[in-house]
């Protein structure tokens, strides 16, 4: 791969974005459900480090997802850099524990979180059995799409005239 | 980073809040959350400490609409902005793509804009960034303080890229909207700057979604600050472009940058930092609106506890699959009850 430094600032900004094509959503997704009925966990979210949602199966709810999925990115972040302190590369799975619902954190690849809501309808053991399998296959999805190169298709030329009418509308 | 999520049909984009302690950076987030119309704007969720100063971050969602199809979203955040939270800082700008640097009027805060901008600068090339190729802008806050350095001569110490500066009095709203609003357009421009140039590929991209021309925020536009945008027209004109497009690789510009925080010395100073926040004029109306916040996460809480009850009921249904445990349980019975009976026999032997 290209050393990013050497790129030009539109090579750079391609290299840098994450981009999702739904083909790839649509294997993530049958993984993420087929995920949650061996775990019994309730809800997985796939989340980028930087707090964007990317696909998420299970009961949902009441639950914000942009916040929540600001706050486990900001949470992976600050224990990234407490392993950064201990000698580690960083931390590859961080658990949370409340009174029912519980959240495990996986990072798949390099670049995003498998979040998994789970109550006492299933265990710890169970759902971190099942994460960690389900990471691998997610990396590999990854790798594939990694591997058909860059295909990004752009949002195109209206995506910026509308998006001035849109800005226009809101703050004006 | 952008993230472009075609299944969603979906653009994501990060915004960051930059500048010293004390400049206005969550009043800014906290008017763009009572401001925007509801259907646009998330939850604004703060990591503060008890005196409402920025621990972590504060976060809020804002939904700009659909946007060709696709729903385009800003996460928009703040840092803390006290020298001892670097390592903070420095994480939320991880993946920024565009920061809006607000920085304090009044002239004692100088020296802490001109730290907190190299701060910024040296935080960005943590992560390989520069900030001439980054989408941002400036806002010189606290303009109603009768003592507030003249424009000219904070553009002169502080704008050293020539990129786009608002006056603004935060916390009266004055000057958020146009800060943002021109952050917004030149975040999304650098998106089409990389998109315009490449034709689309009709296979590789999927069904386009459903175009609603009239999907867009329903509700009528936010009323924007009561005072129109100051008069930053002059430091408007002056194009982003133009710096960011001669990105000729010239020494870093943070060569000019002062020494990098050093938590321990700053440490005393920032702890009761909290008492400042009351003297000083332009952030204290604002104090109200934190607990507001909190009030709401509250509640979002407590309906996060209560969606989550039902779901104890369908307990039941996932336990068959620890029938085994009862002939584990009986095998280890008997495998106990084997031992004992050895050790008896070889104890009643040595005891004979």
């Amino acid at each position: 791969m290209a050393d990013p430094k050497r790129m030009s600032q539109n090579e750079r900004l391609r290299h840098d974005r994450l981009t999702f094509y739904k083909d790839d959503i649509d294997r993530i997704d049958k993984l993420l459900a087929e995920f949650l009925r061996l775990s019994g966990a309730k809800c997985a979210l796939l989340i980028d480090k930087e707090g964007h949602l990317v696909t998420k199966r299970g009961e949902l709810r009441t639950i914000d997802i942009d916040t929540i999925s600001a706050l486990v990115a900001g949470s992976f972040a600050a224990t990234k850099e407490m392993a950064r302190l201990l000698g580690e590369d960083e931390f590859t799975a961080m658990f949370h524990q409340g009174e029912r619902d519980n959240i495990q954190l996986s990072l798949v690849g390099d670049r995003t979180l498998l979040t998994i809501l789970f109550d006492d309808r299933t265990t710890v053991g169970m759902v971190r059995l099942y994460a960690s399998e389900t990471a691998k296959k997610l990396a590999e999805i990854y790798r594939e799409a990694m591997e058909r190169g860059d295909q990004d298709p752009g949002l195109g030329e209206a995506y910026g005239t509308d998006a001035k009418k849109t800005l226009d509308k809101l703050f004006d | 980073m952008v993230q472009i999520n075609f299944a969603l049909k979906e653009v994501n984009c990060k915004v960051v809040f930059y500048g010293p302690g004390m400049s206005g950076k969550t009043t800014n987030l906290e008017i763009v959350h009572q401001k925007a119309p509801e259907e646009n704007k998330g939850e604004l969720t703060s990591i503060s400490t008890d005196g409402d100063r920025t621990l972590f971050f504060d976060f809020m969602p804002l939904d700009l609409g659909n946007v060709a199809g696709m729903r385009t979203k800003f996460q928009l955040y703040t840092v803390p902005g006290q020298v001892y939270y670097n390592s903070t800082r420095k994480l939320v700008l991880q993946g920024v793509d565009g920061v809006i640097f607000v920085a304090d009027s009044d002239p004692e805060k100088i020296d802490e804009n001109i730290e907190s901008y190299a701060n910024l600068i040296e935080n960005l090339a943590e992560y390989g960034k520069d900030v001439r190729e980054l989408p941002h802008v400036i806002q010189y806050n606290k303009r109603d303080l009768p003592n507030a350095m003249p424009v000219a001569e904070l553009d002169k110490r502080l704008n050293k890229f020539g990129v786009p500066t608002f006056e603004a009095v935060a916390y009266t709203g004055e000057g958020v909207f146009p800060t943002l609003k021109t952050l917004a357009a030149m975040v999304l421009e650098s998106i089409e700057k990389v998109d315009g140039r490449n034709p689309r590929k009709a296979a590789a991209r999927p069904a386009p979604a459903g175009t609603k021309p009239g999907a867009a925020p329903a509700a009528p536009p936010a009323k924007a600050a009561p005072g129109k945008p100051a008069p930053a027209a002059p430091a408007t004109a002056r194009a982003p472009a133009a710096p960011v497009a001669g990105k000729a690789p010239a020494a870093r510009p943070g060569a000019a940058r002062p020494a990098p925080a050093r938590p321990v010395a700053t440490a005393p100073a920032a702890a009761p930092a909290t008492a400042r926040r009351a003297p000083a004029p332009a952030t204290a109306p604002a104090a109200a609106a934190p607990a507001a916040v909190r009030s709401t996460r509250g509640a979002a809480a407590a309906a996060g506890r209560v969606s989550s009850r039902p779901g104890r009921k369908e307990a039941g249904a996932a336990r068959p699959r620890r029938s085994g445990t009862g002939i584990v349980v009986g095998v280890a019975v008997l495998l106990i009850v084997a031992a004992a009976g050895v050790a008896y026999f070889f104890l009643g032997n040595q005891l004979g």
